[in-house]
């Protein structure tokens, strides 16, 4: 398994950012893993990562529920930068509610990068096989 | 000479009779001829003497020659009647007396004849006969009998028609002392006695409608006349008619009778019935349509119009209709209208109005029935409410239950990552920091549970009354509960509102909701200045609303519009924004019936409405 450059983290839970972090040390290797409170510090975060370093995230794991800027609106303006490679989102959430999953595939369908829909709490072994950089 | 002599004497005498009289020989000529029968016959004088009676009238008849000849033989004949024409008439009738004429020694020596013109006799005789038929028929036709009473016989007399009415035999012969049994004991029998008396006493005469009983038992209406008749001033008798009224009278009894039963169920009708005439002016309404225009009695609403009682659009669609409908002859079917009169009642009506047609087909105006479905309409909204109010609860139920589930979930989560985790650590100081984290977790799941447990109390909890309470006191004491607080930010509060103003409201949600928009109002103030919260009141439908506005930072609402009032939604980047205040705030109020919006301008400020259900 090649190593990955840059995985963020956007979640408002620090026990969920503490387990992906733990697992992803144990089971994947990485170059640097930045995490991020809501949608608003993260999406700064990677347009600051495009004018500067250019190293742009391979993976995210991205929360829904977060304060001043949820998931979805992340989203909306993560779809709309300049990236030309893709970026595989994993959106992971506690949410059973049937409008999540319709706006998951609302955004998959509008978007070239590849998002996946991951339900609470991601186990160990799952870890690797969603953290596999997309094409 | 002498006998000439006697011959003129005797044609001078005879010149001169009063009655027109000819002498005839043997030979049927004339030897004598008073100047009368000359003139009755219209022969010229000189040309009659000598003449055959034969040639002077150009017909005779077979009966009147026979009878020359049987007068001839001794015989004195019999009136005869001939028919012979002039120049003025072309029926002229003379009637004829022939007797032998004798000489001294008793031998016929001729005829004598007297002549007489009845040609007016005749004419009246039949005429009388027509009128006497004409009578007759009139009579059976109008049912009208006639009668006669004789004063000086003591008789009365009926005629046939009178007998029939009485439907007693032809051969009836009436009598005065009786003829007052036929009419009904009471009023009918009293009145006629009455009235007899009077004409025979006083000459009064009297037309009287009464009832009588027949012969055969029926009961009969019956109008009775009586005149009396006056010879040289004194009074000889009464002559009168006699008619059957009786189908008439019931006639117009039925006709009556189904004009009050219409006009009874006209009035009862649960339903507003009137006629227009082709101006739309009513021409009939009744009772539940007085009531409706708020009227007694019908004449005040005749002659108007809807422009008399509606307001002036709503008379004008109505017109319109009435229009449509007179001018196509195409009914209008109930159709859903509401009306509003000049007082500004409203009333809906399921409105039919039907062309209504003369005998001759043409269309003469309208007949609108307006059944009133205020009632229907009110509960229709009354369940569009429930429906509303109902789709809300599950709405908030269904809402809730994800977020329940969404929150509990994260937690169980956590949990089983983390004891997963647990479970395969070897390092000892790892351990203990997962076991802390444990603790972390566990402790917010209890201030969920928490939380919830608070949501699920408001909108459960019917035991808390709603009090009428002054707003302004509430205001004051939750402004001293945070009063360290508000000194610490130097922030201030204007109150617009009135002492005596009061709300409905379940106190405690009251105290909850300000402590939780005061607070939010100073947490997130502005930097650039001190907070200040302006308090007003404003009433709207049905519901007081107390609006809260702050100078604070505001918040963009096209972007968090939906989640403002949201469970652990945060907008701000504050540590303390757990997420909950806005949403108990939302919940209580909702509880108390009323509602909560906002607006809001980034950098200036936020006004929070909140409307308070002043009903229950």
């Amino acid at each position: 398994m090649r190593k990955i450059n840059s995985i963020f983290i956007i979640d408002d839970d620090p026990i969920t950012v503490f387990g992906i972090r733990k697992m992803l040390d144990t089971n994947v290797e990485f170059k640097t893993i930045s995490t991020y409170g809501n949608g608003k510090l993260a999406i700064d975060g990677i347009k600051k990562v495009l004018n500067e370093t250019k190293v742009i995230p391979e993976v995210i794991f991205l929360d829904i529920n977060m304060p001043i800027m949820d998931g979805w609106q992340f989203l909306e303006e993560f779809i709309v930068l300049p990236i030309e490679e893709k970026v595989r989102i994993n959106i992971v959430t506690s949410s059973i509610d049937p409008a999540d999953y319709e706006n998951f595939k609302h955004y998959n369908n509008k978007s070239h990068h590849l998002i996946t829909f991951n339900t609470k709490p991601i186990k160990s072994t799952e870890i690797a096989a969603i953290t596999i950089p997309a094409e | 000479m002498l006998k000439r002599s006697q011959i003129d004497t005797n044609n001078y005498l005879i010149k001169q009779l009063p009655k027109a009289t000819a002498f005839l020989n043997e030979k049927l000529e004339v030897v004598y001829a008073s100047d009368l029968w000359v003139k009755d016959f219209e022969f010229t004088n000189g040309k009659v003497i000598g003449q055959k009676i034969s040639d002077l009238l150009k017909h005779i008849s077979g009966d009147l020659q026979k009878d020359f000849k049987e007068c001839l033989k001794g015989k004195i004949g019999s009136r005869i009647k001939e028919c012979y024409p002039d120049k003025d008439n072309p029926k002229n009738w003379t009637e004829w007396i022939n007797i032998p004429w004798y000489d001294e020694k008793e031998n016929i020596i001729g005829i004598i004849v007297q002549t007489e013109v009845i040609t007016k006799k005749i004419n009246n005789d039949s005429n009388i006969e027509r009128l006497q038929l004409l009578l007759q028929e009139k009579s059976s036709n109008a049912n009208i009998g006639s009668w006669q009473y004789d004063a000086d016989l003591n008789s009365l007399w009926w005629c046939d028609m009178t007998k029939q009415i009485h439907e007693i035999d032809a051969n009836f012969i009436p009598k005065i002392e009786t003829c007052f049994d036929f009419y009904k004991e009471g009023h009918s029998k009293n009145t006629i006695s009455m009235a007899f008396f009077e004409a025979s006493e006083k000459g009064l005469p009297w037309k009287e409608k009464l009832q009588i009983v027949t012969e055969k038992g029926n009961e009969k209406w019956i109008v009775t006349t009586g005149k009396p008749i006056y010879k040289d001033d004194k009074c000889i008798g009464l002559v009168g008619t006699f008619r059957d009224i009786n189908e008439q009278v019931l006639t117009n009894k039925k006709t009556k009778e189904n004009e009050l039963l219409l006009r009874t169920l006209f009035d009862s009708l649960p339903l507003n019935v009137f006629v227009k005439d082709l101006d739309s002016r009513k021409i009939l309404v009744n009772k539940a349509e007085l009531n409706f225009l708020g009227l007694k009695n019908e004449s005040e609403a005749l002659g108007k119009t809807d422009f008399d009682f509606l307001n002036k659009k709503n008379a004008l669609i109505g017109r319109e209709e009435d229009i449509r409908v007179m001018e196509n002859g195409i009914p209008m079917l109930k159709k859903e209208t509401t009306n509003i009169k000049k007082d500004g009642t409203i009333t809906s009506f399921l409105t039919s109005k039907i062309p209504l047609k003369a005998a001759s087909g043409e269309i003469t105006g309208l007949v609108g029935i307006n059944l009133d479905i205020s009632d229907i309409k009110n509960k229709e909204k009354e369940l569009k409410n429930l429906i509303d109010v109902t789709s809300l609860q599950n709405k908030k139920l269904v809402n809730f239950a994800h977020i329940v589930s969404h929150n509990l979930r994260s937690h169980t989560a956590n949990f089983s990552m983390l004891l997963e985790f647990l479970v395969s650590e070897k390092d000892e100081k790892e351990k203990e920091n997962l076991v802390k984290m444990l603790v972390k977790a566990s402790d917010h799941l209890l201030e969920t549970m928490n939380n919830l447990n608070e949501v699920v109390v408001i909108n459960t909890n019917v035991n808390l009354k709603k009090k009428n309470i002054s707003l302004n006191k509430k205001i004051k004491s939750v402004e001293k509960n945070l009063s360290v607080f508000f000194k610490n930010k130097n922030a201030k509060i204007i109150n617009t509102i009135n002492d005596d103003v009061k709300i409905n409201v379940i106190p405690a949600y009251l105290d909850s909701i300000l402590m939780n928009l005061f607070t939010n109002a100073i947490m997130y103030k502005s930097p650039d200045r001190d907070p200040i919260i302006t308090l007003g009141t404003t009433n709207e439908n049905g519901y007081k609303i107390l609006s809260i506005n702050d100078n604070g930072l505001g918040i963009d609402l096209k972007k968090y519009g939906d989640k403002l009032f949201g469970m652990y939604k945060t907008f701000h980047d504050n540590a303390d924004a757990k997420g909950i205040g806005l949403f108990l705030t939302k919940n209580q109020i909702e509880a108390m019936g009323g509602k909560i919006t906002a607006s809001s301008e980034v950098g200036k400020g936020t006004t929070f409405n909140l409307y308070f259900n002043e009903k229950n």
